[in-house]
């Protein structure tokens, strides 16, 4: 099977859409001529012409908002907002309007559109330009969040999430655009909304989002030559969540870690944690543990950043603290 | 458009009746009573199948482009046969796709933004329709509105942002909170073309809105036509507006865009009182009419609304 | 000294590639002049000299791939010393972040002992005190794995402990009846009737000539057949009339004496052992209690006894003598004082006046209740009975 870089994965979602679909539009800082801050949209602007591939102003408002209401008008916008941390910036135009749209309406209204953003945590861009925050989408139903870990689920869950009906924010890692993974041929589809086991064993489970996929995995291997076994479940779409085979494979080990690079407090771990204590809780064998960012901003120091961030290590720790 | 007019003097006079004699009605609600020149007027130039998007003052714009009055009236009774099926209310009673009424947002400013991207789908389909959005002096203030503009100037889309400027943002005086000569001149800002209209009479409003519309279909990009009015009460429902000065209110009270057309109507021989009688007859048996579908229709169980978080 | 490093061409470049050298080794070179051609990812440059000097040594050929931040190139002046060089950059020391830790209130909740969860649950349902298990877990927790370990346990310990697994003969089981129904019940009153009184039991032997010879009269006269049983019943039921301490039960602490007197006559049928009872037998004659043993003992054969018939006895009567046996001592029926066994009567030597003569002879058995009467008062009791029916004139 042919391999892919993560970022090549994308866009070869995106150019395979934009070429299926002509109601497809890509809207962006730096993505038309520049070809994308990571070059996801490398070659695009070549291909589609400035009509489909549109460099924006910086304009996070501007760019979510048309992003809504070329939805309403008849297009499958896909924007780009370049860092997570601008996010907050059309945080209105997501949360407050297209989020609420289809049921303020009373389900008349549609508004299909992807946002796309990456956060950079690893790759020391300093406080402002590392953060990631997925669980505040929680809070504002109607939305559809997506986090792929593997240049395989890149390709499959975009392609998925251009075709939705509702907004999806689509959030990708920094990190993880360089790494290669195989990627078949030929046209395939990741559903939203499905858990990936990417590792099975007995004693814990694992379940880890976007770059601490590859961490939990390492950590997995290292605690199998111990002689302990992990299932490492990766969400992929954590709005709305794939609960059940989480609570399958508590059901069957007892033991849960959820790993995830956002702050702890009130992160994915946390609702992840609350769902499954109230619906396996005759099946925990030992706390449930969540193996995130502590509660600060990201230090600048490279050495520093690296202890901040959750990694294979932790978790391994945090197993040990589980069997005892 | 005079009946368009009464249309929506009546509706908002039964609303605000409900509201505050009544009793019936609860929640924020933002009358159109003295503006009805400007939706009439806007509105009127557009063609059937073009769109508008609203805002939370949406009552107006609502009748003018065509929702049926016992869907809104029943929206705001928070029924399921309302626009939203009771779902969103006052301040978004006017989305009704139906008649391409596409949105209206509760949040100032950011319907402008929201306009540039529906404008840049109707520019991609290419069958030069356009879209219209209202939005008042208070929301050019606001970081989505300068940015949704300059983001339609720089995509040259069909849209025409109509500013109701009634001259007050709430309780906020337009002449203080706006750091510019006038709303039209912050277009020049943006290379935008721009246009001011007198939001008391409908036809100035017509013939200005015309012209923007126009330029639009013909692929000439956005304006911004600000139409001066006043609202005859305060901002909300609610609100007595006491912050604005007697003589200013009196004032403008004689200008009353609906007796303005009417005695003109009069003057140029093209009605007559008896027309303008039939007229409020049957605006008010339609404005009843709505009360009673509204007070007898049921609201949605609350098991059902689960499904209208997303497009299943 | 200047080193000349690998840079860092864009944010994600690892390594770059030396593609050619500008200078030649000994140049002498300024700040800011270029000195080499890289290439990162995509993109290909030019690094400078970072200062003034003579280029002392490249430490790359061309076409090396190079770590960012590894030296390069030294420059310098000529007679400075080449320095020793620390080939890759120092790792990072990991920096341990300490997680603010916030003391908890010592106010415990936790249900003692301490144990997860599905531990609990599996304990509850296997109907295993969990208060007696060790745990195996973090913080002495009990966890699933001890619970499991202590069912295991429970599975292979045997219900007798007594035998060792080492050479016990294993029994095939024929059959298996469970315990059900009539035999269950009595099984179940008998042992409670054993295991509260106190039973002694005191035997005489009794010379039944006087009956036997009181039968053949009888019987030639009316052809009534009158059952050696039936003299024991109404023996027994006449001389509690005088005994009446034996004729109670003790409940608890209450001691009953009762005013009839109701004797029990245990039957045996397919089913089990039945006592039905005649109801104020000391005032039945003796034929009637002859003909009420034979009409219980037909309806228990036919099971058709009522509840009736089988309470509110006060004694019971038993005989074992149809069937061989010469004595036997019975299990009281609970809650009553005492019970009157007897066996067959045959022919037996006795000692008259010196000489060994042959007679009928039967052995009573009473087992008595020592809670409720001692052993003098039983024996007066039974000697009546003796004496009854070595004189059976005296019976009615």
């Amino acid at each position: 099977m042919p391999e892919l870089t993560y970022a090549d994965a994308l866009r070869e979602a995106l150019r395979e859409e934009m070429l299926r679909d002509p109601r497809v539009v890509l809207m962006g800082e730096e993505i038309g001529v520049f070809e994308g801050v990571y070059k996801v949209t490398r070659g695009l602007l070549k291909e589609f012409g400035p009509e489909r591939v549109r460099d924006t102003p910086i304009s996070e408002a501007a760019i979510a908002g048309a992003a809504v209401g070329a939805a309403l008008g008849g297009l499958k916008p896909v924007a780009e907002i370049m860092y997570m941390d601008f996010l907050t910036i059309c945080l209105d135009q997501i949360a407050t309007n297209a989020a609420k749209m289809h049921f303020m309406s009373g389900g008349k209204l549609r508004v299909p559109f992807v946002l796309r953003t990456q956060y950079s945590l690893g790759r020391v861009h300093g406080a402002q330009h590392s953060q990631f925050f997925p669980s505040i989408f929680f809070q504002v139903p109607g939305l559809k969040v997506v986090l792929p870990s593997t240049p395989h689920d890149a390709k499959g869950l975009l392609k998925a999430a251009i075709r939705e009906d509702n907004p999806v924010v689509f959030i990708e890692s920094g990190m993880l655009y360089r790494i290669k993974g195989p990627v078949p041929d030929g046209e395939y589809v990741v559903p939203l909304g499905q858990c990936d086991v990417k590792k099975t064993g007995s004693d814990i489970t694992i379940v880890a989002v976007s770059r601490t996929v590859t961490e939990a995995l390492a950590a997995a291997m290292k605690l199998e030559e111990q002689g302990i076994t992990a299932d490492v479940i990766d969400p992929r779409t954590i709005q709305p969540l794939d609960l059940a085979t989480i609570l399958e494979s508590v059901r069957k080990t007892g033991r849960l870690i959820i790993a995830s690079d956002d702050v702890k407090c009130g992160g994915i771990g946390s609702e992840i944690a609350a769902q499954v204590v109230e619906e396996a809780f005759d099946s925990l064998d030992a706390p449930i543990l969540r193996v995130a960012s502590p509660d600060m901003p990201i230090p600048f120091s490279p050495t520093l950043e690296q202890a901040y961030m959750p990694n294979a290590q932790k978790i391994i720790e945090a197993a040990k603290k589980l069997i005892g | 458009m005079l009946r368009k007019m009464i249309e929506i003097r009546r509706f908002e006079e039964r609303v605000e009746r409900l509201f505050l004699q009544e009793g019936a009605l609860i929640g924020p609600s933002h009358l159109y009573l003295g503006e009805e020149a400007v939706a009439a007027g806007a509105i009127g130039a557009l063609n059937e199948n073009d769109l508008i998007t609203s805002t939370y003052r949406g009552h107006g714009h609502a009748i003018a482009k065509g929702v049926p009055m016992n869907l809104l009236m029943a929206e705001l009774f928070g029924k399921a046969t309302g626009t939203c099926k009771g779902l969103g209310g006052s301040m978004h009673v006017a989305i009704y796709p139906e008649k391409g009424s596409m949105y209206a947002t509760a949040i100032v400013g950011s319907g402008v933004p929201i306009a540039t991207g529906v404008g840049l789908g109707l520019q991609r389909e290419g069958k030069r329709r356009v879209v219209m959005t209202f939005f008042g002096d208070g929301a050019t203030n606001t970081g989505a509105f300068h940015e949704g503009i300059n983001l339609a100037s720089v995509w040259k889309v069909p849209v025409i942002f109509v500013c109701e400027n009634n001259m007050y943002a709430m309780s906020t005086r337009a002449d203080y909170a706006v750091a510019a000569e006038s709303v039209a001149a912050r277009a020049q800002a943006y290379k935008m073309r721009s246009a001011v209209a007198d939001g008391n009479d409908p036809v100035s409003v017509y013939l200005a809105a015309r012209e923007a519309i126009d330029a639009a279909r013909n692929g000439q990009g956005p304006t911004l036509l600000e139409c001066v009015t006043y609202k005859l009460h305060g901002h909300g429902v609610y609100d007595k507006g006491d912050y604005r000065p007697e003589e200013e209110v009196e004032a403008w009270l004689k200008r009353d865009p609906i007796n303005g057309l009417e005695a003109r109507l009069l003057k140029a021989n093209l009605a007559t009182q008896s027309d303008f009688e039939k007229i409020e007859k049957e605006v008010a048996a339609e404005v009843e009419e709505s009360v009673t579908f509204a007070r007898a229709s049921p609201v949605l169980p609350f098991d059902q609304l689960a499904k209208y978080v997303y497009v299943m | 000294m200047f080193r000349v490093a690998m840079p860092r061409l864009d944010p994600g470049m690892q390594s770059g590639k030396i593609v050619e050298w500008l200078k030649k080794e000994g140049d002498r070179v300024e700040k800011d002049m270029p000195i080499v051609r890289i290439e990162g990812e995509k993109t290909t440059f030019e690094v400078n000299s970072p200062g003034p000097g003579v280029v002392r040594k490249f430490l790359f050929e061309p076409g090396m791939d190079v770590q960012v931040g590894q030296t390069i190139a030294l420059v310098g002046e000529p007679n400075e010393p080449l320095p020793v060089e620390a080939e890759a950059p120092t790792t990072l020391e990991p920096v341990v972040v300490q997680e603010a830790k916030v003391a908890p209130p010592v106010i415990s909740r936790v249900a003692e002992p301490l144990a997860s969860p599905v531990a609990r649950k599996m304990a509850r349902e296997a109907g295993i005190d969990i208060s007696k298990i060790k745990g195996s877990g973090p913080g002495g927790r009990i966890v699933r794995e001890d619970i499991q370990r202590a069912i295991e346990q429970m599975k292979a310990q045997p219900v007798v402990t007594a035998v060792s697994a080492q050479g016990a003969r294993a029994v095939p089981v024929a059959r298996t009846i469970k315990l059900a129904g009539k035999r269950k019940a009595t099984a179940e009153r008998l042992s409670y009737g054993f295991h509260t009184t106190v039973p002694v039991t005191i035997t005489m032997e009794t010379r039944m000539e006087a009956v036997l010879e009181q039968r053949k009269q009888l019987h030639s006269q009316t052809g009534e057949e009158i059952s050696i049983t039936a003299y024991v019943v109404k023996a027994a039921a006449k001389a509690l009339e005088d005994h009446q301490m034996i004729n109670s039960s003790l409940e608890g602490d209450e001691l009953r004496i009762y005013g009839d007197i109701n004797v029990a006559v245990a039957i045996n049928t397919p089913d089990g052992l039945v006592a039905p009872v005649i109801p104020q037998t000391n005032r039945r004659s003796l034929s009637e209690v002859s003909r009420d043993i034979r009409e219980l003992t037909e309806r228990a054969v036919q099971n058709k006894l009522t509840v009736s018939d089988l309470t509110g006895g006060t004694f019971t009567v038993s005989n074992l003598g149809g069937y061989g046996v010469d004595l036997f001592a019975p299990v009281i029926n609970p809650p009553q004082c005492a019970i009157l066994g007897f066996g067959r009567t045959s022919e037996r030597p006795i000692i008259v006046e010196k000489q060994v003569r042959a007679a009928s002879v039967t052995t009573l058995s009473l087992v008595f209740d020592h809670r409720i009467v001692d052993g003098v008062p039983a024996a007066q009791y039974l000697q009546r009975v003796k004496e009854l029916l070595e004189d059976p004139k005296k019976l009615e």
